[in-house]
């Protein structure tokens, strides 16, 4: 990410209190140009962009994650924290813009007084500063500039107020690495000057105050040797140094040196009691009318990727179906066409078809988090979430999965705690999805009998809709059953600010829809397009000369029959996939999948559906002979196509037993298992992004699927 | 024994009590952070509809905490 060899470039970054607005800020001075990547080895998102000066000096902006001091309680904060105790860090900054929110001047200067005794030169922000004048708050910041010896330069990040004037004063501040030296904020305690000098002197650490922070955080620090931590545990113990106490000391001393400071430099009038703020929280807070506001709104984020997306979807997979067709009728049939629409279009039409999910969930988020919604959500269902390991934001992630799981467990990037948006992310997948409606259709209406009961209720919609209630009390299950299993790494805090409503700024909003955009795209994208091909060629080729002579039996067969082109067609495409790998695998699995009540043509669905579900009834309209239905069965509703598979579902007998195929026991067994079974590619590939590493995915993959084939062998077991 | 100290589960909606201390470093450090101190006014406005968290105002500043949390702020009787 920064540069090898030679001159490493300049790295400015953006740091300040959650809330503070940085992120506004960092936005006004970088546009679409951002890159958004992890801090090595983490989660933790960092996002960069290469910045040209006014004078042409190039330089590399770096937005750090929002934190209120260097004692850190979140992952977030552990980063900012990590990275400023060790200037060989490729994030290491060589000048920090501290912004601030004026309109609570006092309570962000404690992260500020801190950076003020690493010695990196460093230039106060006060954003916000039309929202202060509108409040009647008066900020003379040349007093501050003096008070702390650092330029101080009110802007606006919303407004877009200064910032000029904020890259002019950063130009120079570059120039001024000694001013940054000589001055410091806080005076140690006599104990704790002696363990700073004991780390400055055996780990060779310059400046007395990232000593000071390596003797606290040396245990979890990742850039220290074994031998580095011990020698710290050393001088901490014979020291006799608390820690946690000590920290605690430090930030009040500094309070109490930086509040009369600031007071003096800010006229505020008093506060009114009132605010709008208070008056909207009366009711999006309130006990009845809070969460009732919060489930509308769901329904309408809901019903945005449900059905709104569903045009722009179709748009995309129509045209890829154009080009597709295109394509063959301009290649010649031959392996590498096919590899080109079935293959290559097919994953790329299957990356692309998600976007507009994502926008749209991300478009709504978006303005959610931006207009300060999100934290009341946290709010009003932090101890739901926590009971099962997760976290208020988590029923955002939950309730987008019912559309999708790809866009909802991207969502869960908002989760501050790692092990609740981990729990999220692996929980996200049993919400019944979009992709599972077809799938659960042609089941339901093989399995369940259409009567009504009472007259009123429909047998097969309440199977139906018992089918999500399964995947949700699962998701719960299995968010509970990590909670005891990953125990707590961290501590977990709620204490979270609810800011202020602001009307959402525009630019943040579409900024961010189209990073998450580009982010799954490149990201997952891929990964699907990977998995794509080879399911391809899995269906596409077989052992030895197979395929060839199941084509020419099959040609011969319709021959005899007396069977029309597409019927032909149709009888080649089912043998074919019968002879190919996919097919000799599910005869291989066909012991393994049988005791669920499974043939190998439900085999080779299974695994060709991994594609994602709804793949499954596609499979199987080929193997069952009716090829062209294909496009109509992955519809959502009910009509013609499924009704016609379902008919050739009944007439499906076992190869060996002639004992039908379809009984109830299968009909629901297979149901269960398309609820709880990990059937989706793209959502292992957006874990995979989200989590930093296979090992969630895989394991995601595995812990799923072993659910899934026990309830559905129970089921089967129960049914037969 | 007679407590010397409330804490915010104590207080009623809308009454307000100035922090005294925290007994517990951990929270401390975090509620110190936030700008939560020894001397902040500290306003209760509501519980959470399911429990178990209060909306409160510190210094004017609105802030959702835990019920471990909010007893962990001391405050003046």
């Amino acid at each position: 990410m920064n540069g090898e060899g030679g001159m490493s470039p300049l790295k400015i970054a953006l740091i300040g209190n959650p809330n503070s607005g940085k992120s506004t800020v960092f936005n006004q001075l970088t546009g679409l140009r951002q890159r958004t990547g992890n801090f090595p080895g983490i989660t933790v998102e960092v996002k960069e962009t290469d910045y040209r000066f006014p004078s042409g000096k190039e330089a590399i902006l770096i937005d750090f994650p929002g934190t209120y001091s260097l004692y850190p309680t979140s992952s977030d904060e552990k980063v900012v924290a990590a990275v400023l105790a060790n200037p060989a860090d490729p994030f290491f900054p060589d000048a920090l813009v501290y912004i601030a929110d004026v309109t609570h001047l006092e309570k962000h200067l404690l992260l500020f007084t801190q950076l003020l005794d690493l010695h990196i030169p460093i230039l106060l922000a006060l954003n916000m500063s039309d929202s202060a004048a509108e409040l009647g708050i008066k900020v003379n910041a040349s007093k501050l500039a003096d008070t702390f010896g650092v330029p101080v330069i009110p802007i606006s990040g919303r407004t877009g107020q200064n910032i000029m004037r904020l890259t002019v004063e950063l130009e120079k501040l570059l120039d001024k690495k000694d001013a940054a030296a000589s001055r410091s904020f806080y005076n140690p305690t006599e104990s704790e000057k002696q363990v700073i000098q004991a780390v400055q002197q055996n780990l060779g650490v310059e400046n007395p105050y990232r000593a000071l922070q390596i003797a606290h955080h040396a245990e979890w620090l990742p850039f220290l040797h074994p031998a580095e931590k011990e020698t710290v545990a050393a001088i901490t113990s014979t020291k006799n140094f608390h820690s946690l106490r000590a920290q605690v000391d430090e930030t009040l001393e500094r309070y109490d040196r930086f509040t009369p400071l600031s007071q003096a430099a800010v006229a505020q009038p008093p506060a009114f009691p009132n605010t709008p703020t208070d008056r909207i929280d009366a009711v999006l807070t309130h006990r009845f009318w809070g969460p009732l506001v919060f489930f509308a709104i769901m329904l309408l984020v809901f019903q945005a990727i449900f059905e709104w997306s569903a045009y722009p979807m179709d748009w995309i997979e129509g045209g890829f179906a154009h080009l597709s067709e295109l394509v063959s009728d301009k290649l010649p049939a031959a392996w590498y066409t096919e590899l080109i629409t079935d293959g290559i279009l097919a994953g790329l039409g299957g990356i692309l078809v998600f976007v507009p999910q994502i926008a749209l969930l991300f478009l709504l988020i978006g303005i959610l988090e931006e207009v300060g919604y999100m934290s009341r959500v946290v709010f009003m269902f932090d101890k739901t979430m926590r009971r099962f390991g997760m976290n208020g934001r988590s029923m955002v992630a939950l309730i987008s999965g019912s559309a999708c799981a790809v866009p909802a467990i991207m969502s869960s990037r908002t989760i501050g705690n790692w092990q609740e948006r981990l729990i999220t992310v692996m929980v996200t997948p049993f919400i019944s999805c979009s992709a599972r409606i077809p799938v659960y259709l042609v089941l339901i209406g093989l399995a369940v009998p259409a009567v009504k009961l009472g007259g009123i209720l429909s047998l097969q919609s309440l199977v139906f809709g018992a089918m999500y209630v399964l995947g949700l009390l699962t998701a719960f299950l299995a968010g509970w059953a990590m909670k005891k299993w990953l125990r707590r790494r961290e501590p977990s805090f709620l204490a979270i600010e609810l800011p202020v409503y602001r009307m959402p700024l525009w630019k943040n909003v579409l900024l961010n829809v189209w990073e998450k955009v580009l982010a799954f795209i490149s990201g997952a994208g891929k990964i699907i397009l990977i998995v794509s091909i080879a399911l391809w060629a899995l269906s596409r080729f077989g052992p030895g000369d197979a395929i060839r002579h199941a084509d020419q039996a099959a040609q011969e067969e319709a021959r005899q029959m007396g069977l029309d082109t597409t019927a032909t067609d149709d009888l080649v495409q089912q043998r074919r996939l019968e002879a190919s790998w996919a097919g000799q695998a599910g005869k291989w699995m066909e012991p393994a999948i049988r005791p669920l009540g499974y043939d190998w043509k439900i085999g080779i669905a299974l695994l060709t559906s991994f594609a994602a579900r709804e793949v499954f009834t596609g499979t199987l309209a080929v193997l069952y002979n009716m090829g062209d239905a294909e496009a109509d069965i992955n519809d959502r509703s009910e009509n013609e196509a499924k009704a016609t598979l379902r008919e050739r579902m009944k007439g499906e007998k076992f190869s060996d037993n002639g004992q039908p195929v379809y009984t109830l026991a299968t009909a629901l067994s297979l149901l269960v298992f398309y609820a709880l079974a990990m059937q989706c590619m793209s959502t292992l590939a957006v874990v995979r992004r989200e989590t930093g590493s296979w090992k969630w995915a895989f394991l995601q993959f595995v812990l799923m699927s072993a659910l899934a084939y026990i309830a559905a062998w129970l089921v089967y077991v129960a049914f037969s | 024994m007679q407590r010397r100290y409330r804490t915010i589960p104590d207080l009623k909606i809308n009454e307000s009590a100035r922090a005294i201390a925290f007994d517990d470093s951990a929270l401390a450090c975090k509620l110190t952070s936030m700008g939560v101190l020894p001397g902040s006014r500290v306003e209760m406005i509501r519980k959470s509809p399911f429990g178990n968290a209060y909306y409160v105002k510190a210094d004017g500043v609105r802030l959702a905490l835990r019920e471990e949390e909010a007893a962990s702020i001391l405050l003046e009787i």
